[in-house]
């Protein structure tokens, strides 16, 4: 080897030790840093920032650190994480795996937290929904610091063109489905009254009266009024066929950006979607504002119950924080959720980036507060929202060892019946009976 | 050679391997059979594994056969392994014909064909989800123009070939994730043309030269001549391309948003026991199905040895 | 008439196959260069216009480019050094020094080219926690330098050609089976290290599972896998998206313009490994 290439060669390896090294030198800051992992992109990005500067100006032991994570994968990045022995010391989340986590031993229960009272007081400030997403067998594992609860947003201006009423009951909805999208004539269709979705079955079949699970933690996704609840939106795909509504749905990811498929063309004069899609309503009518011309008005209604179902029901989730058991900063971490979700301390500020950000707090004492009953007041949309936060119907994933597996099931069961034209009955009792063998399995142990 | 060396030649060589027989030791002797223990245990990383016998296999084979995940992860794997490797074949054998012929500009068609395998894999993913986005793409437009209807591609869960489309489908939406993702693979085709190219090279001209006397045509040269002389090659890229394509992982996870998209179209093998371990946490499933996936790769790749004889053609034999 | 030159129905496919092979190229640089509006506007139309170079400049801000690109710079140089001297010297052990189990061994390391990676993929996981490289660059770089097998194999087969001759004379100069290795064989092999080295450098700057795997501050991602990041967090600024898809593929386009000898000659050898 020549002269050269020796000395490239040592070049090498000391920019690589460097680079390797550089990780390990962590500056050594004067206040303990918590790492905190978060989804929040787009335009929640900024006020998760402003948050993060309130909590680390308003006291000196802790630094917050927040890392904006990919969403799609963060639960794969972050159980990686756990079992290479270096997670972070606060997660932000928004999937239905508090349960698996937690039978896993993953998660921190907050009662190692805080002193009883304080989880007792904690228990109590939740709304039942936001209770219900962080406890695992009534013990809190997670702690949602927001709720997220779908209605249906209806053109109402479209509506009105076919002499339509907002639907109340699930017949109205029926009916806006039939007028506005017949069933003859679907080639190349580009306006649908109302489709639902297969992951919605969650929604559909807590509103047709059906329960996901029973008190004792038994899987019940083949209870009668769920597969009724699924036999209702398989009509959808009998009417259209299965492929064109699987096509007709898969068209919808491709929207760009902000749109929303209700604002698109009228795809849709009804859509279920969350509270936040509020923004993309309201800047469609700017736009509208800007260029002259008149927006569609738009209302929301909660989901409209079929004759002996539930009203002011359906499924909720909603973001949460976890700490990890092997986070290295708890009380940090601790104090820092506290401080986001405005308990004990800092309501108004929680509830200026509950209003800032169009987010549902997890208590009505958040509600309550001056900067967000202004939002409502100005929001009348999100105050559709807000109302069927406290109802008791709005039902999360039950929160079990298979939690994850349980909701992916159910959605694949409604797909294979939505799109592959599969029976209703027999893919619910397949799909159940699986989670079960699951369960028992996990159970066992 | 003289004998005094051979002790310090003997340490010297162990010496040398040593980085080696440590990086094979600890990385690879002991993941397998670590990976072999745990398929008999549940495992989750976090605690010690618990020996249960048999039961990741058999859940393996009740989900096979309840049509369950994992079925529909070895379908999907299936279909696109024999997709992929056939395409691959037929148009890496027809374009390397092309691009051996003399004409003017040969290099810039070379180098035009081979430019797409370097491009990579994360930016290839990139290129082909705009360029198929099923509402604003480019080859939608296209299609639209020569008059077929608009395809789903990765956001379909449909698939050209199998199973057949639904009756009820009249708008002629057929084409899916799979088939994306398999022509996303075609399009790098190029390292393959570099193989194919040397082995025309090395076709003897004679061959030719006697196919011409006997009257034989360009066609009949290629059917007789070219070919026969390529299955070597062909074998080679078969067995490859089979193995490659079964474990392939990184287009998918970025293409299927890392979960199979839409609705496990895309779920593969691969990112099946990937979501099982790193998902689910639950390694000794994974690591069944990894070991399940091992054993179909050795079936595979014994199986195409044994029949390799029926079409292979063999220089010295004949 | 004969199998070396083509009809005009032949130059005609040979063309449009050309063609559908570069489209998709072309477009990528030729959309990076538009402006979004162009992108949505109807009719389609290929060539941008204005050319918005800002694109590239906004790519290269919207996420911490520089850093991620220092990043993928030290896991090439490093795995591309790790790997050289590992598999030369193992190759050297297998190709010119007999030692007892020698060739049990070269037939072990023949076979785990057949070991899918995800049998391996949880055990290894958990050696790199244990070795406390989780989360560092040298989760990625470390494995590099005890050896791979391919590689190992592909140098053997190289360290073969040299004759024998040049050894035992240097062995008469009393040197060293490493001086040997040093001053002997890399100097004639050149050709197959440069070869080896470019795989090691593209698999390198091509790699996502490993980062996806092994590291999860973004401050030491890599592009391959930052990039991926942008996917989900600007899906519906493409533009930019492109502008970075281009930027990453330059280097690796650049790289092949310059030593093509050298990439082919190595695609050409994987293809003789079986």
């Amino acid at each position: 080897m020549d002269q050269t290439m020796r000395r490239l060669f040592i070049a090498a390896i000391i920019v690589v030790t460097i680079g390797t090294l550089q990780g390990s030198l962590a500056i050594a800051a004067e206040r303990t840093e918590v790492v905190f992992w978060h989804f929040w992109g787009g335009r929640d990005r900024p006020i998760v920032e402003q948050i993060v500067k309130g909590f680390n100006e308003s006291q000196d032991h802790y630094e917050v650190r927040p890392i904006a994570m990919a969403g799609s994968n963060l639960d794969v990045k972050f159980l990686l994480s756990v079992a290479g022995g270096d997670p972070p010391d606060l997660l932000n989340h928004d999937d239905p795996v508090v349960g698996d986590w937690a039978h896993h031993g993953i998660l921190t229960p907050l009662d190692k937290l805080a002193p009883p009272d304080e989880i007792q007081r904690l228990n109590k400030w939740l709304f039942p929904a936001a209770r219900e997403l962080g406890a695992v067998n009534g013990r809190l594992f997670a702690l949602c610091n927001g709720l997220d609860i779908r209605a249906l947003y209806c053109n109402r201006t479209l509506l009105d063109e076919h002499g339509l009423q907002l639907p109340a009951t699930l017949e109205d909805l029926d009916d806006i489905a039939e007028t506005i999208s017949p069933a003859a004539d679907s080639l190349g269709r580009n306006q649908m009254g109302y489709l639902p979705d297969p992951r919605r079955l969650w929604a559909w079949g807590i509103v047709f009266g059906g329960q996901f699970s029973d008190p004792a933690g038994t899987i019940t996704a083949d209870d009668p009024k769920i597969i009724s609840a699924l036999s209702w939106m398989a009509d959808f795909s009998r009417r259209y066929g299965s492929s064109e509504v699987a096509a007709f749905r898969s068209g919808e990811q491709a929207l760009t950006g902000a749109a929303f498929p209700l604002l698109a063309n009228r795809r849709y004069a009804v859509v279920m979607d969350g509270q936040w899609r509020i923004r993309d309503v309201a800047e469609a009518a700017d736009a509208a504002e800007r260029n002259g011309t008149q927006a569609d008005e738009i209302a929301v209604v909660p989901l409209p119950p079929p004759p002996g179902g539930v009203a002011n029901a359906g499924w909720v989730n909603g973001n949460f924080f976890v700490v990890p058991q092997g986070a290295r900063q708890k009380p940090g971490a601790w104090e820092f959720m506290k401080y986001w979700m405005g308990f004990s301390g800092n309501e108004v500020g929680a509830a200026e980036a509950c209003a800032a950000g169009g987010w549902i707090p997890a208590s009505q004492e958040i509600v309550d507060q001056a900067p967000y009953q202004k939002e409502l007041q100005e929001q009348p949309l999100l105050r559709e929202f807000v109302s069927l936060a406290a109802s008791p119907y709005q039902r999360p994933v039950p929160n079990l060892p298979v939690s994850s597996f349980y909701y992916q099931e159910v959605v694949r069961a409604a797909q294979q019946v939505m799109y592959r034209g599969a029976d209703p009955q027999k893919e619910l009792q397949a799909a159940a009976e699986r989670v079960r063998q699951r369960l028992r399995e996990v159970v066992d142990e | 050679m003289n004998g005094n060396s051979s002790k310090s030649e003997m340490q010297a060589a162990y010496w040398m391997a040593t980085p080696w027989l440590i990086g094979f030791t600890v990385l690879t002797v002991y993941p397998f059979l670590a990976s072999l223990y745990w398929s008999f245990c549940r495992y989750d990383m976090l605690s010690a594994p618990k020996w249960v016998g048999l039961a990741n296999y058999r859940r393996i084979s009740t989900e096979l056969f309840s049509g369950g995940t994992l079925a529909q992860a070895i379908f999907n794997t299936t279909y696109f392994a024999i997709l992929s490797v056939s395409l691959s074949v037929v148009l890496g054998v027809l374009l390397a014909v092309m691009l051996s012929w003399e004409v003017r500009g040969r290099a810039v068609f070379r180098t035009i064909c081979y430019l797409p395998s370097v491009v990579p894999i994360v930016a290839a993913c990139v290129l082909w989800i705009v360029l198929l986005d099923p509402q604003q793409g480019m080859i939608n437009e296209i299609l639209l123009k020569l008059g077929i209807p608009a395809q789903g591609w990765f956001k379909s869960t449909s698939s050209a070939f199998w199973p057949p489309a639904w009756p009820e489908d009249h708008a002629g939406r057929i084409v899916g994730s799979k088939d994306g993702l398999v022509l996303m693979g075609v399009w790098g085709v190029g390292n393959l043309l570099v193989i194919y190219l040397a082995a025309i090279a090395d076709i003897p001209p004679q061959l030719y030269e006697a196919a011409e006397l006997d009257g034989a045509g360009r066609w009949r040269q290629f059917w007789h001549v070219t070919l026969p002389m390529l299955t070597p090659v062909i074998f080679f890229n078969v067995v490859v391309g089979l193995i490659h394509s079964v474990q392939a992982f990184t287009q998918i996870y970025i293409v299927s948003d890392g979960q199979g998209d839409p609705a496990g179209a895309t779920l593969t093998l691969s990112l099946h026991l990937f979501l099982a371990a790193f998902k689910e946490l639950d390694l000794g499933y994974a690591s069944a199905v990894a070991w399940m996936l091992f054993v179909i790769i050795l079936l595979i790749t014994i199986w195409l040895f044994r029949t390799s004889h029926r079409w292979v053609h063999h220089q010295g034999g004949a | 008439m004969n199998n070396r030159t083509p009809g005009w129905l032949g130059f005609l496919s040979l063309v449009t196959f050309s063609a559908l092979m570069a489209a998709p190229l072309l477009w990528l640089v030729l959309t990076s260069l538009k402006t979004p509006e162009q992108m949505a506007s109807e009719p389609y139309s290929w060539w941008p216009s204005p050319i918005r170079w800002q694109n590239y400049s906004d790519a290269v801000t919207a996420i911490p480019f520089f850093r991620y690109l220092a990043n993928t710079l030290i896991l090439c140089v490093g795995n591309v050094v790790g790997t050289l001297i590992s598999c030369s010297l193992a190759a050297y052990a297998f190709a010119r020094l007999r030692w007892p189990g020698r060739d049990v061994l070269f037939a072990v390391l023949i076979a785990t080219m057949l070991l899918p990676w995800q049998v391996t993929m949880v055990p290894r996981f958990l050696v790199i926690r244990e070795l406390g490289l989780y989360d560092t660059l040298g989760a990625l770089i470390v494995p590099k330098f005890l050896g791979e097998a391919f590689y190992i194999f592909l140098l053997r087969q190289f360290f073969l050609t040299v004759p024998q001759s040049l050894i035992d004379a240097a062995r008469l100069d009393g040197c060293s089976e490493v001086g040997i290795l040093m001053r002997v064989m890399l100097p004639l092999c050149k050709p197959a290290l440069l070869t080896v080295g470019l795989l090691e450098f593209v698999a390198t700057w091509n790699d996502y599972g490993g980062p996806l795997l092994y590291l999860n501050d973004p401050e030491r991602f890599p592009l391959a896998y930052g990039l991926e990041q942008f996917i989900s967090s600007h899906s519906s600024e493409l533009n930019l998206l492109l502008a970075a898809a281009v930027l990453f593929t330059l280097p690796i386009a650049l790289l092949f313009a310059v030593l093509q000898r050298a990439f082919l000659s190595g695609i050409a050898t994987t293809g003789m490994k079986g």
